[in-house]
């Protein structure tokens, strides 16, 4: 199996709709040990999530704007395995005022927010868990992301957040490449998860991708893009390291509607 | 009401603390403090408990709890003794 003997460490699971979720499903078909996280009162959805799993993971608390919780969880982490093969990052939040228009009018303290949550965290997330990568040779830690590199209708602050996680990407990768540890993100299209309906206007990221992706796009399926994120937390991709794939149907290769 | 909507009343009281006093089939979930996370667990506590699933998105368009209870009821829920 792809990731036999891998132990990981699985952010993001919410809803039985995140991406974390298939994410979690998909390494534990391919014979991953893993272990999620949850935060605040979502944390009891979690739980409720994790038991429906194939094989019902616990659930640990972290509030990654916390240092604290990182490096509790790294010492249970530490506790449980002695090592850790890889982590997912699938962590982002924005107050609603960065969100989904007034662009131009969001508070300071809401976009610093945004990301610290979204951004900075992935940053905090490798330097907390290096040392426990850095033990079974260097791993493979893998962020979601979604693409960045131009502007979208509502995505506001989140996008801009998202481009820092684009950029955090390549630093952590030159500073955790001299331990052997990769760090990459996966570009997802648009799927029908909490995250995406706290977006206003997530209509239109729909209806672009049904005219634009060369492959198609399920906007309720978010397994071609759990596929991807193993693939690279797998022993498959070992000299890729600080790259964007970009698991979209083909959308961000495409300069124009194809129908 | 009947059975189901009784379940949901003691769903409510004990695994997300709402006073007893205030809940009555006309009660929608925003006068009852309740948000769209607490929703989703409800549905996830709700399927567990009576054995029907509810999607994210009939979890969304449930307004009173009168509704989440002909939803429920329309699915088929049993309350076991």
């Amino acid at each position: 199996m792809l990731l036999d003997g891998k132990r990981l460490l699985i952010t993001g699971v919410l809803t039985g709709a995140s991406i974390a979720h298939a994410v979690a499903r998909t390494a534990q078909e391919e014979g991953a040990d893993i272990v999620l996280t949850g935060f605040g009162r979502a944390k009891a959805i979690t739980e409720r999530i994790a038991g429906r799993l194939p094989n019902p993971p616990d659930v640990l608390e972290l509030d990654v704007t916390v240092p604290e919780h990182l490096d509790g969880v790294a010492d249970e982490l530490a506790q449980r395995w002695g090592r850790l093969d890889g982590f997912v990052h699938a962590i982002g939040f924005a107050p609603p005022s960065a969100l989904g228009g007034g662009f131009l009018e969001a508070p300071w303290e809401d976009v610093a927010t945004a990301l610290h949550v979204s951004t900075y965290s992935f940053a905090a997330m490798g330097r907390a868990f290096a040392p426990l990568l850095a033990k079974t040779g260097g791993g493979s830690v893998v962020g979601l992301d979604f693409d960045a590199s131009v502007a979208w209708p509502a995505y506001d602050w989140m996008g801009v957040a998202k481009a820092g996680l684009e950029s955090t990407c390549r630093y952590l990768a030159r500073d955790l490449g001299a331990q052997g540890t990769r760090v990459n993100l996966v570009a997802a299209g648009p799927l029908k998860t909490m995250a995406a309906k706290s977006i206003p206007g997530f209509a239109d990221f729909d209806a672009a991708w049904a005219r634009r992706a060369p492959l198609g796009w399920d906007v309720n399926d978010s397994e071609p893009v759990a596929r991807t994120v193993c693939a690279l937390l797998s022993d498959w991709m070992p000299a890729v390291t600080g790259e964007i794939v970009h698991a979209d149907g083909g959308v961000h290769a495409m300069g124009a509607d194809l129908r | 009401m009947g059975p189901v909507y009784d379940r949901v009343k003691e769903l409510l009281v004990d695994k997300f603390g709402v006073p007893a006093d205030e809940i009555s089939p006309e009660a929608t979930f925003d006068d009852l403090d309740l948000d769209s996370l607490d929703l989703v667990e409800f549905a996830l506590a709700a399927e567990e408990d009576l054995g029907v699933r509810i999607s994210d998105e009939e979890a969304e368009e449930l307004e009173t709890l009168g509704d989440a209870v002909s939803l429920l009821e329309a699915k088929g829920a049993k309350v076991s003794a």
